[in-house]
């Protein structure tokens, strides 16, 4: 099935460039490359047609905030189960987090990880690598070494580096490796024991609170530290309104600032936690309605350079403690798609070119991949889309080890029909 | 015949927070606890009411007196009392609640009584069990006996609570007790001001409350009823506070402050256990219009009450008028 | 929330329940024309069959004492109630303790209420005697308990529904069959 070419017919095709959907055929050559995208193409024997009409042909997305969990923390997730569940969700690349256990803060667990997803992944993995040895915050990991092994970003994601003496230090040390510092802001003392949003919910829940200033402070902090030291600096999952204007103010000025924004910051709030819902637990935590609003508007006005997840999988044993002691995290990788279509597509409040653009061009340009858009010459990676379907989030349909999502249960608009990868199809719902 | 008894309510499986009751359910409450106060009198306290029912006190954060309070109101009902308490410490955090409740489950309990330091236990258990779930206490979220308990003690001083003032003072940051109690005052429609440190009084109060900054200004509000707050001695750690001394002076009812509650006739309440000497001043404990041993009383009638009305086992709350039932 | 649609049979009218309750006075009176009597009415309708009794008979024998007693909390059938009535007191102004008790009621149907009304009152001690006069007899007994005293007997059914209204708390007077023809949707 792999040596012939392949003749997606009547497509509706996204792109960055265009908030319009263009309606064209795509050829795919024997080798996996794009051969030719016109409005028309003739079919002949040779070619295997597949009737895309009223379907949409979207570009492979690519999320740079994934916890796929190995090694460690083998009962949430796999590299294998992680990448698969990626896949299910029409994403074809993704940049994983170092806090693994053991964390990924030396060459040789660069390698072990990046070996074992060439293994056991269908789709590339890159992996990010600690900046502190241990993810400890008291010394930089070997940083070189990592990036000779193949890192591409260094991060402490889950905690802050909370020493700014070792943060400028880092940002400096990193200069020279071309390497791109990622920043999980929070103030530890500020968010203390808090296990959601400080505010009106949190008081009437008698949850612990998280202020949205521990994160601001922070933003604000690693932001002047990379002013100074003319570093490049990527802020991770931001939450808050005012973090975001932060971020705004130092782009104006020319910092080299790059920051990305979840799903669920755009689409949940505090009240959504309702009767201690433990699936609406993450950090940072859901903040308020008006912050999903200006969020969206900083997508929308490039704040954000991209949408990443956050897919923290955790066990449902976990999810199911206490509000409190149920650790942070949802997942997103085989819900980001379509519960981005079902929200926020559909209902016109963003079009398909702000989707492809912030969560498969923009993340890919980041990080100095190839693009993936639907043209020719262009390796075949792109995703077949129905939107007159449905598609319900249950076990059935996940292929992550865990299932904690906010949608566990719920119906979203859209189905991820096929995966392209290349000359391979990674994922066809049709042929089952 | 035909028309619904208006002194008739119906029950409900659980008892979790204030929030999820309404007026007419405190105020059934109120009135079913009196009775039941009454028999405190009788030579036979035991009422047969709940015979054969298994009662759980599960208590995962130590607390004698509301344990032995609700193991009293279940014991005049008839019911067998069993304590199931978990010191915190020995929970490993690989054993979850939910593993516990499934071991409750299968001895078929009909009633637990949760206590627990973490916010939403109880909501989760109830989520998960037959038997009827009651709130002794959650984190800072609620403990709603309390706040029926002193509603109901509130109502035999006022028996028209509209409009009346309490100043709860203290640490509503942390507070259950402010939580369910200022709720349900309220609902009620009695108008609540609070008065403590900046750090305990949080910003994300709820607009009805009323903010004072000393007693002088919260003694010109007028208030029918001072409701004292215990104040955990940790707190000072975590720089809520300076020190006891300088609380006591600042927010509890020194020997001046008391001449004035009692000109002005104010009741004093608190949910005990008392802090001598830093909520309140030795004197205080004696005073007439102190109401703090009346609502240590009322704790277990209206305990009973709650016991009485609440209904264990999913689908057995019947549809109002569905079917008529004949005297036996 | 739609009405249960039932037919309503008359029993008796104002006249027949003074008529019947004079009787059941008259009867007591003959029983014990000395002793020293406690009436105990079971709320809510006992108290009203109770206290018109004891009006009759007052004018003719001095040494009576009466009370009430709500059985709620004495009930074997808690669980199957869906909605709870709110508890009155047990109002029992005097000794129990050796006392000739009359408990009255307006309706006497399984017997459970009269079970439970003779356990509340040995809760609060130990009567000499205690005795039953209810209005309206309808049969179908669970327990052995027999009325000493009786106003009127019919046959009923299960399924039927008697029920009684007084003046002093209904706003009409007499006693009724019900029968649940059609259950509401």
């Amino acid at each position: 099935m792999t040596e012939t070419q392949k003749l997606f017919k009547n497509g509706q095709i996204a792109s960055e460039k265009s908030p319009t959907l263009r309606q064209a055929d795509v050829l795919v050559n024997e080798k996996g490359s794009i051969s030719a995208v016109e409005s028309y193409i003739e079919t002949k024997p040779e070619m295997d047609v597949i009737d895309c009409s009223r379907k949409i042909l979207v570009p492979g997305l690519f999320d740079m905030h994934v916890h796929l969990r190995e090694p460690g923390r083998e009962d949430k997730e796999t590299i294998e189960t992680g990448t698969e569940a990626a896949i299910n969700g029409g994403v074809t690349g993704l940049l994983a987090m170092p806090n693994t256990t053991p964390p990924i803060d030396s060459g040789g667990m660069v390698r072990f990880v990046l070996t074992l997803a060439k293994e056991r992944a269908r789709i590339p993995v890159m992996t990010s690598g600690c900046i502190t040895h241990n993810r400890q915050g008291k010394e930089l990991a070997e940083i070189a070494d990592m990036k000779e092994k193949g890192v591409v970003m260094i991060t402490d994601d889950g905690s802050p580096v909370a020493n700014s003496y070792l943060f400028r230090r880092a940002l400096e040390y990193a200069r020279n490796f071309d390497l791109i510092v990622a920043s999980h802001c929070e103030t530890m003392e500020l968010s203390a024991d808090g296990a959601m949003h400080e505010g009106k919910v949190s008081y009437q829940l008698g949850i612990p609170g998280i202020p949205a200033c521990s994160e601001e402070i922070s933003i604000e902090r690693d932001l002047s530290l990379a002013h100074y030291t003319k570093a490049r600096i990527h802020i991770q999952h931001v939450s808050t309104a005012r973090g975001m204007e932060i971020i705004r103010r130092f782009k104006e000025e020319g910092v080299h600032v790059t920051a990305e924004v979840t799903p669920h910051h755009l689409l949940f709030s505090e009240e959504d936690i309702g009767d201690y819902n433990t699936a609406f637990k993450m950090n940072p935590p859901l903040r308020t309605k008006v912050d999903n609003q200006q969020l969206l508007e900083g997508l929308k006005e490039g704040i954000f350079d991209i949408i990443a997840t956050d897919h923290a999988p955790h066990t449902t044993f976990e999810k199911n403690l206490d509000f409190s002691s149920a650790p942070f995290g949802i997942t997103g990788l085989e819900t980001a798609l379509l519960s981005l279509y079902t929200y926020l597509v559909k209902p016109g409040k963003t079009n398909w070119n702000l989707f492809v653009k912030t969560y498969s061009a923009e993340p890919r340009r980041i990080l100095g991949l190839p693009s993936v858009e639907i043209k020719p010459t262009h390796p075949a990676e792109f995703i077949v889309f129905d939107p007159d379907v449905t598609t319900i989030i249950n076990k059935a349909f996940m292929r992550s080890k865990s299932v904690n999502t906010p949608f566990l249960g719920k119906e979203l608009m859209g189905r991820v029909e096929k995966v392209i990868y290349k000359n391979e199809i990674l994922l066809d719902r049709l042929q089952k | 015949m035909t028309k619904q008894d208006p002194e008739k309510k119906k029950r409900r499986k659980d008892l979790l927070d204030i929030d999820s009751i309404s007026v007419e359910e405190i105020d059934f409450l109120v009135k079913t606890a009196q009775p039941f106060k009454e028999l405190f009198t009788r030579s036979v306290k035991k009422v047969p009411t709940l015979r054969g029912k298994s009662v759980l006190n599960l208590f995962y954060e130590p607390s004698t007196r509301t344990r032995t309070s609700f193991e009293i109101a279940a014991k005049r009902l008839s019911a067998d009392v069993t304590n199931f308490s978990v010191s915190q410490s020995s929970v490993v955090k690989g054993e979850s609640i939910l593993d516990t409740i499934d071991t409750l489950q299968s001895m078929k309990v009909d009633y637990m009584i949760v206590r627990h330091s973490e916010s939403g236990v109880p909501n989760f258990i109830a989520q998960n069990t037959h038997a009827s779930v009651i709130n002794a206490g959650d984190g800072y979220h609620a403990h709603p006996t309390q706040a029926i308990l002193d509603t109901y003690t509130l109502k035999e001083v006022f028996p028209d609570l509209t409009r009346k003032k309490i100043l709860i003072v203290g640490d509503i940051l942390h507070s259950r007790v402010a939580r369910s109690v200022s709720t349900c005052c309220r609902k009620l429609g009695i108008e609540i001001g609070v008065l403590g440190p900046g750090t305990l009084i949080p910003d994300s109060r709820p607009d009805y409350m009323e903010c004072f900054k000393d007693y002088a200004t919260a003694f010109a509000w007028n208030p029918d009823v001072i409701y004292l707050l215990r104040l955990q001695r940790e707190r000072q750690q975590a720089y809520f506070f300076p020190s006891m001394r300088e609380y006591h002076n600042l927010f509890g009812i020194t020997s001046n402050r008391f001449e004035t509650v009692k000109s002005e006739g104010i009741y004093i309440m608190h949910p005990g256990p008392v802090n001598r000497g830093v909520e309140l001043i030795d004197e205080v404990m004696t005073y007439e219009r102190c109401l703090i041993n009346q609502q240590v009383e009322n704790g277990i009638a209206t305990r009973m009450a709650i016991l009485y009305w609440l209904q264990p086992g999913e689908n057995k709350i019947r549809k109002p008028n569905t079917e008529i039932r004949g005297k036996s | 929330m739609s009405e249960p649609s039932l037919s309503k049979t008359h029993i008796l009218d104002e006249k027949d329940i003074n008529h019947k309750l004079r009787r059941i006075a008259s009867e007591i009176l003959e029983q014990h024309p000395k002793t020293p009597l406690a009436f105990v009415g079971i709320h809510t309708r006992g108290v009203i069959v109770a206290d018109r009794i004891y009006n009759v008979l007052i004018e003719d024998r001095k040494e009576m004492v009466k009370g009430s007693l709500d059985i709620s909390l004495y009930r074997d059938d808690l669980d199957n109630l869906g909605s709870i009535p709110s508890i009155k007191n047990s109002d029992l102004p005097f000794e129990i303790e050796g006392a000739t008790v009359i408990l009255f009621d307006d309706v006497l149907f399984t017997g459970r209420t009269i079970r439970a009304a003779i356990n509340v009152l040995t809760d609060y001690g130990r009567p000499a005697k205690i005795e039953l006069a209810v209005l309206i007899d309808r049969g179908n007994r669970e327990l052995p308990i027999a009325p000493n005293y009786t106003g009127h007997t019919i046959q009923t059914s299960k399924k039927e529904h008697i029920c009684s209204h007084f003046h002093e708390i209904d706003d009409e007077e007499g006693v009724y069959k019900l029968i649940n023809s059609e259950r509401a949707s």
